[in-house]
């Protein structure tokens, strides 16, 4: 029983992480129907800021420094790297996005190394949790997760902005017809998805004081699965992706026949999901175009 | 139609193989004015501590060597490649050194490139002694050697004393599934393990993972941790899980646990637990060959990447030309400008004949089985850390 909760939790924490960043991926498909693949190393991004304003020593003035960076980045590389294709064809923006992924994970190469960095943001502790030995960042991270889901499903249902993203999202042209800025809400998106990440960034930090430039990449692959699996273009259902993802890898690893297939399980999903479901479970059904 | 075609193409696939079979014989040492020794290891990323340890402690052999007259006058050089702990990194590193003239290596650093390695060299005939892949497949073909302990050989060891101390107990394994360093030492453990010792397994798969609160989950009762891993998961690991494990528990590894008390970052004072790794190298020790190399090591690179790698490096050099002055004492003929070929089948016969090297670093009478493998001394148990 104990073994049961104590999976649990860490599962759910790991699949808050996923989930947080599977939203990311998961709103940009939606409304610039564009599969960022940058948006992994967004994270490491972060986890770098944090790393350098940790000097400051202030962990929240750290994490502030790293929203606003990532927040800025995103828009940036929105604005040089992907405004200019839009209308070209989905592959030019896919290999661009891969291009700027790997532009990322360089430049933080050069700048820090290929060594990890230690850094340490806060220690929480352990806690006494229904019987259960938790780490309280586990918590925590779970916790952060759940507000920012319900704040983002209520800020894209009740204000104009959101609003407008749902409707650029279900047709760019009527809605650039109704007067949404549909450039705007774009860079909108990007800022929301990469302060995301840099949460994401946070999150990877509390639960291993450890960074290196390629720290996003796994977990940005993870988290595309959990958003294919949630269905793309679903808010709630990059929610349910991710923790199904991030529960699957706890229960895995906790199983020692199975342990060392892991990834492969959770890949496995994805494509048994693929087959029988290819809109995921929460994705809407689309016109495919052929 | 189609036979000419298939014809032309069969044609074209014979000159290609024409072309290749031509590179054997290139004597890419002709130019050469000094003995070229190579090396390829990861002087970046998260295994660089070894890779530059080695780097550094064959570079001031080499220095030693050419101070002390070379090899009859001739002078010794040193090429470090770098190759990141990444095996597709190591086919260009190993064409680059073989054309600038390399004669004979000290092959990779760490085992994954070095199976890659050892398939290389073996296709040119040319002679590696490694300081530290540790693989037990590592010294297969003929032209391949280790100064270091097999994982094999490893594995035995930590079963042998882990059955000695912890018998009908429960014991933990922390492991990386696909790393051949990593399993090969675990699946001599399991092997060599005494039967009243249950396991507990747990593994990680990704390099890059650094959440383990899984895999700590599965251990915290576990009162000895076995962990045939390197040292960045390692640190990682024993960060996460100070507070978690048993504060009595120890932690014990192999040689991929050296340098682990020397990571920027991570202080090791604040890990309860024991940590305690096998060694064929002291860091630590007061007297003999070790002591002089630790003091001239620390003088000229600092305290940070002094490890049993660099010691093992530092013996390789030595090693290496110990055997060809061996050899040119026997009435070989070893010239500034021997091919990498001729030269490895010199080294070879005194590999193979029972050359051996009386003092070292890392050991005395050092030789070599048959196989590759080394034949040395004892192995110490150093405790790092034990409070």
């Amino acid at each position: 029983m104990e073994v049961i909760l104590s999976t649990l939790i860490n599962g759910l924490s790991l699949g808050g992480i996923y989930a947080m960043i599977a939203l990311g991926y998961t709103m940009v498909y939606g409304i610039a129907k564009m599969l960022n693949f940058a948006h992994g190393d967004i994270i490491m991004v972060g986890g770098y800021v944090i790393y350098v304003s940790m000097a400051l020593g202030n962990p929240l003035l750290a994490i502030l420094f790293a929203v606003v960076f990532c927040v800025l980045l995103g828009m940036t590389i929105e604005k040089i790297a992907y405004k200019p294709l839009r209308g070209a064809s989905p592959l030019a923006v896919l290999i661009t996005a891969i291009g700027v992924s790997y532009l990322l994970q360089s430049l933080a190469q050069i700048i820090f190394g290929s060594a990890s960095k230690m850094v340490t943001v806060y220690e929480f502790g352990m806690v006494q949790f229904l019987g259960v030995n938790v780490q309280v960042s586990a918590l925590v991270t779970l916790g952060i997760t759940v507000v920012v889901m319900i704040a983002l499903t209520l800020f894209v249902k009740c204000t104009r902005l959101g609003r407008a993203m749902i409707a650029v999202s279900e047709d760019k042209g009527a809605a650039q017809l109704m007067g949404i800025n549909v450039n705007g809400i774009i860079t909108v998106t990007f800022a929301i998805g990469s302060a995301l990440a840099a949460l994401a960034g946070l999150f990877y930090l509390l639960k291993a004081p450890s960074i290196s430039n390629t720290l996003g990449a796994m977990p940005g692959i993870k988290a595309f699965t959990a958003a294919v699996i949630g269905g793309i273009g679903s808010i709630p259902g990059a929610m349910l992706g991710g923790i199904l993802l991030g529960v699957v890898e706890c229960i895995s690893y906790k199983i020692t026949a199975i342990a060392p297939y892991t990834d492969a399980i959770e890949f496995s999903i994805l494509i048994i999901i693929l087959l029988v479901r290819p809109t995921g479970f929460l994705g809407k059904k689309r016109r495919e175009k052929v | 139609m189609k036979n000419i075609k298939f014809v032309s193409f069969f044609l074209a696939l014979v000159l290609c193989l024409g072309l290749l079979a031509g590179c054997g014989s290139v004597n890419y040492a002709e130019n050469n004015t000094e003995f070229i020794l190579g090396v390829s290891g990861p002087l970046t990323g998260s295994a660089a501590m070894y890779g530059v340890a080695v780097a550094n402690s064959a570079q001031m052999a080499v220095e030693e060597i050419n101070a002390a007259g070379g090899l009859n006058g001739v002078m010794f050089k040193l090429i470090a490649t770098d190759d990141m702990h990444d095996a597709t990194k190591v086919s260009t590193n190993y064409s680059s050194m073989l054309e600038a003239g390399m004669q004979a290596s000290l092959g990779t650093v760490t085992t994954t490139p070095g199976l890659e390695f050892k398939n290389l060299s073996a296709d040119d005939n040319v002679f590696f002694l490694t300081p530290s892949a540790s693989g037990d497949k590592i010294p297969e073909n003929p032209n391949g050697y280790q100064m270091c302990f097999a994982d094999g050989n490893q594995g035995k060891v930590a079963a042998d004393f882990v059955s000695a101390n912890y018998a009908g107990k429960t014991i933990g394994v922390f492991f990386k599934s696909d790393d051949p360093y990593s399993k090969g030492i675990y699946d001599q453990f399991k092997a060599n393990l005494d039967q009243s010792i249950t396991i507990v397994e747990t593994s990680f798969t990704d390099a890059n993972t650094t959440d383990f609160s899984t895999q700590i989950d599965t251990l915290k009762a576990c009162e000895f941790i076995f962990m045939p891993i390197y040292y960045t998961p390692a640190s990682l690991f024993m960060t996460q899980a100070k507070d978690i494990v048993g504060k009595k528990a120890v932690y014990y590894g192999c040689d991929g646990f050296d340098g682990i008390d020397n990571i920027p970052g991570f202080d090791i004072a604040t890990i309860p637990q024991e940590i305690t790794m096998l060694s064929h190298f002291n860091s630590k020790a007061t007297d003999g060959m070790a002591k002089e190399f630790i003091d001239k090591y620390v003088a000229r690179f600092g305290q940070e990447t002094l490890n049993q790698f660099g010691a093992s490096a530092y013996d390789c050099v030595y090693a290496i030309y110990g055997a060809m002055k061996k050899a040119i004492d026997e009435g070989a003929e070893i010239s500034v400008t021997i091919s990498a070929s001729d030269l490895c089948d010199i080294l070879m016969a005194q590999f193979q004949g029972g050359y051996t090297l009386a003092e070292g670093v890392t050991g005395s009478n050092i030789s070599w089985e048959a196989s590759g493998y080394v034949n040395k001394g004892a192995i110490k148990y150093i405790i790092k850390e034990a409070n």
